[in-house]
């Protein structure tokens, strides 16, 4: 199990942060073979944050390659999985196992998400641009987002509250009282009905069916009201979703050249070898994958009418859907991923199955509205109803389920 | 998505793929351009662009010069430096 890129202190009672988030005291390295050994000449905002308000940062936690991944298997530093081969997400196996109050972690494309459902932790998403993304390494701007893991909510809402908060150095970043609603305090309406996405529960397995119906009874025990609807029309975010995300990344990671900091080839004899070799000996294969897809999308051929500008389109299309949803029900519950548990060769076997399992975490991530994980489920508010979505986490930990 | 078009996209984005490789992300183009047509069936004639999800304007700050690092400090990630430069290939014959 490789769970620490590198470890500063003793992890009870710290925060650990992701290797996405830079760090002046310990490399970050995003998981690549390109940033290996990167020492930022600047904090992250949100470590700043957590320094500030007590916590200790414990060590820099393994993540796949730009955290595109399905649960960290794309790291440079080698995947964390047991002795059979399953995967556990490292985020989620530092706050489950290692004593640490929580863990900070981007979630580019829901790889946080879905390792807090398998490993029984809670995550939250917050709300898009209510926590500093400044000193974060960018992937898919328009939609990433700094989350929380822990393993009680009563945790994540401590450093929660601690990294939320304006930021001058982040220009997607909201103002300080629209933060403010994420709080404990905030008078944010209660859940009182839930919507399931059949569209998206009709294809799990037996695992994962059972965790939702678990859910299901105990939200209705404690009277929240809870209904079926289809929702295949969320089905249309995934598609979108990894055009942006690809066409945001294949232009993040074009920095990475070989030439002012990174992995640079030994192997060129002029400038077109040193950057093309850096890139190609550098990134996985995931990560190419989406370099080219996304340069794809950009392009506006005959045959390719316009992919991003379509996808730009149909983003606003979901969030609408999910507006008119929200006008109904409170909040909306999603599986998080099709299965309980994935093994190394399931990722080996399919490279870019982060690209398909992430059909059940796009909609919260090109729509930018928070997302609780609890129980291995996933419940999706309104834009800064996290604490209320957390509310119902909270219920889940008193019923013991 | 042919070879030929993939290879003009490997120059583009400064990658050289395998043939193994190049026939991968070939298969993997396929797969998420069938499923993006189905977008097409949406109708986003008279849809804005949601370029942001939040209503966030452009920021702006006071143009007043900050000196945040030293030459030093901006080259010590460099994979190589000569006399406080990047060092790179020679770029005019």
């Amino acid at each position: 199990m490789k769970l620490y890129v590198s470890q500063s202190s003793a992890a009870a009672g710290c925060v650990a942060v992701d290797d996405m988030i830079l760090t002046t005291d310990q490399p970050t390295a995003a998981g690549s073979k390109m940033l290996d050994g990167y020492m930022s000449l600047f904090g992250a905002e949100v470590v700043e944050k957590i320094k500030a308000a007590g916590y200790e940062v414990g060590g820099k936690v393994n993540v796949g390659e730009f955290s595109i991944d399905m649960l960290g298997e794309t790291s440079f530093y080698g995947e964390c999985a047991d002795e059979s081969g399953k995967l556990a997400g490292a985020v989620a196996e530092v706050v489950k196992a290692d004593g640490v109050k929580a863990c900070l972690t981007l979630d580019v494309n829901g790889m946080p998400r879905r390792a807090a459902a398998i490993a029984k932790t809670v995550f939250l998403k917050p709300t898009y641009g209510t926590v500093s993304r400044y000193g974060t390494i960018p992937v898919a701007c328009s939609g990433e987002t700094v989350g929380v893991m822990a393993n009680t909510t009563a945790n994540l809402r401590d450093v929660l509250e601690a990294v939320i908060g304006h930021d001058d150095k982040d220009g997607t970043s909201l103002s300080d009282e629209k933060c403010a609603l994420l709080k404990r305090d905030s008078d944010f309406k209660a859940v009182k009905k839930i919507a399931v996405i059949k569209a998206m529960t009709d294809k799990v397995d037996g695992a994962v069916a059972a965790d939702i119906d678990a859910f299901k009874a105990v939200a209705e025990k404690n009277g929240i009201e809870v209904c079926e609807i289809d929702g295949s029309e969320l089905l249309a975010a995934k598609a979108a979703w990894n055009v942006l995300m690809s066409a945001e990344l294949c232009n993040n990671v074009s920095r990475y050249d070989g030439v002012k900091y990174g992995y640079r080839t030994p192997n060129y004899t002029n400038i077109d070898e040193l950057y093309t070799n850096s890139r190609t000996e550098a990134f996985g294969m995931l990560l190419k994958s989406a370099i080219l897809y996304g340069s794809q999308s950009l392009l506006y051929t005959e045959k390719n009418r316009g992919a991003y500008d379509k996808s730009l389109r149909v983003r606003r299309v979901v969030y609408d859907y999910m507006a008119k949803l929200f006008e109904e029900y409170d909040a909306l519950l999603m599986p998080v991923c099709s299965k309980a548990a994935y093994t190394k060769a399931d990722t080996d076997s399919n490279v870019t199955l982060s690209f398909e399992e992430n059909v059940y975490t796009a909609p919260a991530s090109i729509t930018g509205l928070p997302a609780v994980v609890v129980n291995g489920v996933q419940l999706v508010g309104k834009a800064f109803s996290d604490s209320a979505l957390l509310a119902v986490a909270e219920i889940c930990e008193k019923e013991g389920k | 998505m042919t070879k030929d078009s993939l290879q003009k996209l490997e120059k583009l984005y400064q990658l050289c793929l395998t043939e193994e490789e190049k026939e991968g992300v070939i298969a993997f183009f396929a797969k998420q351009d069938d499923e993006f047509a189905a977008l097409e069936n949406i109708d986003t004639a008279n849809v804005e662009r949601m370029v942001h999800v939040m209503p966030i304007l452009t920021v702006v700050r006071e143009d007043v010069e900050k000196k945040l690092f030293t030459r030093e400090e901006l080259q010590r990630n460099a994979p190589e430096t000569m006399d406080g430069y990047w060092q790179v290939p020679r770029l005019v014959e």
